[in-house]
């Protein structure tokens, strides 16, 4: 039996079928994220300063958690545990900057700095040892491969050593921990006979693989078994790894973030491997006229970035998903206000 | 013109009074040449006027025009990855395995960054003002800059009109590292011949940013005394870059090819592996004396 309908009124029912699936759909991610006690610690700068929020799963609150209009914190990282935050912080200004890495419980409450000169930090699966890349030279440089070397501070003795094979590790940034403990997952650009590349690097050894990818920023999932990172500017990609080889080797994208319009960056897991989180804003070199900022390409640690914001992406349904302009049911902003939202993680707070 | 070339110009022009910069003098028989205090070799480019640009060739090197400059001091060879990493900063090159090799992958920004470190060990005034938006460039400053494209050419040609300043195309392979025989790879500097005023590498191993904002049409009305380049933009506009490259053809390399090159000053990583870069600083005859004292007889 032909339709009867009016063309004009199949493609509104059809216009409406489409919205309300959608609409349901989107419903559905919103609902999971609303039910989930994961927060994400990121950084944004407001009132002339940086501080660090920490912001519900579905964004619909958020909180200052450092609060300190004189003190300019940074590139947060959240420990496996969900207990700590370890975190930089900017002191004094333009090529006299010292940068530090510092400690907090995840409430914010009893910070202590680690040492100075470091940067790009992040946690050892054991929740008790902060990875980090000391500064190249001791002058200031916002550049995020002016690193020389990993580092290793282990929180309950204070003591401090370096990767056993540290002296040829150069110009590395962006490290991530395998959660079995064997790999630190690095960028590297101009350095360890490079241009640019992602490298596997064994943490208690001196095996070093190029993963052969561009891009940059790597990040393990929760379980190890995946690799996240920034596959260019308008691309985040996901591909699975075998880290209990004795040669790991990447498999094919199973996952890709695109958006064309806009650059996205700073790709982190959710703790159950579920989202991805990652900021996103237009191109830019930053504004120095905003103290405790510099002039750099705007998704470096400490340059301003206006209108970025902190964005979720559903990372279990696999294929691809092209950031519009409207939300739609597989991703969803989580800040909205443009101030320079970046470096997000997730974390589960220990419950009280 | 901006406010800020404008006071450049008028001070560049006071510094060319101060020289003299009335009748052109002659070009050197002999290059002049100082150490810096820094231990940089530097060669001492008479003030002067020459002919900038070609009618014969791109359209943005039109038209052919009397350009006039007053006297400054060029570094004889390319920045190396010595000099860069004595500044402590990171090097971003991509061939890391002689450091006598010049940087390259170097954003404009970088470069001018170094310009401000030298500045700073030499205890000179840096020109670039890192406080600013787009470090704006304070002409009068004694410290170091990167050339004005009129700089560079009038330093490149050494007092020659020819398309090369050595001479014809068949000349290029013992005066510069380009495509035909660098082998697809940058070269320690000063390995070429140099030219007649002692530069080395202006025409190859890698191109060189200059301070110019980029325009094609600029040449149609640019000013004959010091040009600046056209003013200064908000945008991330494409600066001038001149010289050959490893990756240049023959053609590249004339000493009045312009190209425009975008910064990289908003990318994280900044591949493109021929921009490289040589400073330069204005000086008084005073100055010349008061440093060719200072450098030893043999440099």
């Amino acid at each position: 039996m032909k339709p009867t309908q009016h063309p004009k009124t199949s493609v509104l029912l059809f216009g409406a079928v489409l919205f309300q699936s959608l609409t349901l759909q989107a419903g559905n991610v919103r609902e999971e994220l609303a039910d989930s006690k994961f927060r994400l610690v990121h950084e944004v700068y407001e009132n002339n300063n940086w501080e660090l929020f920490v912001t519900s799963a579905d964004g619909k609150s958020s909180a200052n958690l450092t609060n300190t209009p004189d003190v300019n914190e940074l590139y947060p990282q959240a420990s496996p545990d969900g207990a700590k935050i370890c975190f930089l912080v900017d002191s004094g200004m333009g090529r006299a900057t010292v940068r530090s890495l510092w400690v907090m419980n995840s409430d914010g409450t009893g910070r202590k700095k680690v040492t100075d000169r470091a940067r790009q930090q992040c946690w050892a699966p054991d929740s008790q040892t902060i990875a980090f890349l000391p500064q190249e030279y001791p002058k200031f440089n916002v550049t995020d491969y002016y690193t020389r070397g990993i580092s290793f501070h282990h929180l309950p003795s204070g003591k401090t050593r370096e990767h056993v094979n540290t002296k040829p590790l150069h110009h590395l940034y962006n490290i991530s921990y395998a959660p079995n403990g064997r790999w630190i997952v690095a960028t590297v650009h101009a350095g360890m006979g490079h241009r640019h590349t992602n490298l596997l690097i064994e943490a208690n050894g001196s095996k070093v693989i190029n993963l052969g990818i561009g891009g940059c920023r790597p990040t393990f999932s929760p379980d190890g078994k995946h690799i996240a990172w920034g596959a260019g500017d308008h691309e985040l990609a996901v591909v699975p790894i075998d880290i209990e080889s004795d040669h790991p080797k990447l498999g094919k994208k199973v996952f890709q973030v695109f958006d064309k319009q806009n650059k996205i960056y700073h790709v982190d897991w959710s703790p159950d491997g579920r989202f991805l989180s990652f900021s996103r804003g237009p191109n830019g070199k930053g504004d120095i006229t905003k103290p405790g900022t510099y002039e750099a390409a705007c998704e470096i640690v400490g340059v301003h970035a206006k209108g970025w914001d902190i964005f979720a992406v559903k990372v279990a349904r696999g294929g691809s998903v092209t950031i519009g302009h409207k939300p739609v049911y597989d991703w969803q902003p989580l800040t909205r206000n443009g101030y320079s939202n970046k470096e997000s993680d997730w974390f589960l707070p220990p419950s009280k | 013109m901006s406010l800020q070339q404008f006071t450049g110009a008028l001070g560049l022009l006071a510094l060319g009074l101060a020289n003299g910069c009335g009748p052109v003098p002659p070009s050197p028989a002999t290059p002049q040449s100082i150490t810096t205090t820094s231990g940089v070799p530097m060669i001492v480019i008479p003030a002067g006027s020459f002919q900038m640009g070609s009618d014969e060739h791109g359209a943005d090197e039109r038209p052919r025009h009397e350009v006039r400059l007053g006297t400054f001091l060029m570094d004889q060879f390319e920045v190396t990855h010595d000099l860069f990493v004595k500044a402590q900063l990171p090097n971003p090159s991509r061939w890391q395995d002689d450091s006598r090799k010049p940087v390259e992958r170097v954003r404009w920004r970088e470069a001018k960054l170094y310009c401000n470190e030298r500045s700073l060990m030499e205890e000179l005034t840096p020109c670039y003002d890192e406080t600013k938006p787009g470090w704006p460039c304070d002409f009068t400053a004694n410290g170091y800059r990167l050339p004005t494209e009129a700089e560079w050419e009038y330093a490149a040609r050494a007092g020659s009109s020819r398309l090369y300043s050595f001479g014809g195309v068949a000349k290029i392979k013992a005066n510069g590292w380009f495509a035909d025989n660098a082998g697809k790879r940058t070269h320690v500097v000063g390995t070429r011949r140099p030219n007649a005023w002692g530069l080395h590498d202006l025409y190859g191993n890698v191109s060189e940013w200059c301070q110019d904002v980029y325009d094609p049409d600029y040449y149609k009305s640019s000013p004959a005394h010091d040009p600046l380049g056209p003013a200064e933009g908000i945008a991330d506009t494409k600066r001038v870059m001149k010289g050959g490259s490893w990756k240049a053809s023959a053609s590249m390399c004339r000493a009045s090819f312009r190209k425009g090159q975008r910064t990289g000053d908003t990318d994280a990583c900044f591949f493109t592996d021929y921009c490289g870069f040589r400073c330069v600083r204005r000086v008084t005859a005073a100055e010349v004396e008061s440093l060719q004292g200072k450098s030893s007889p043999e440099k």
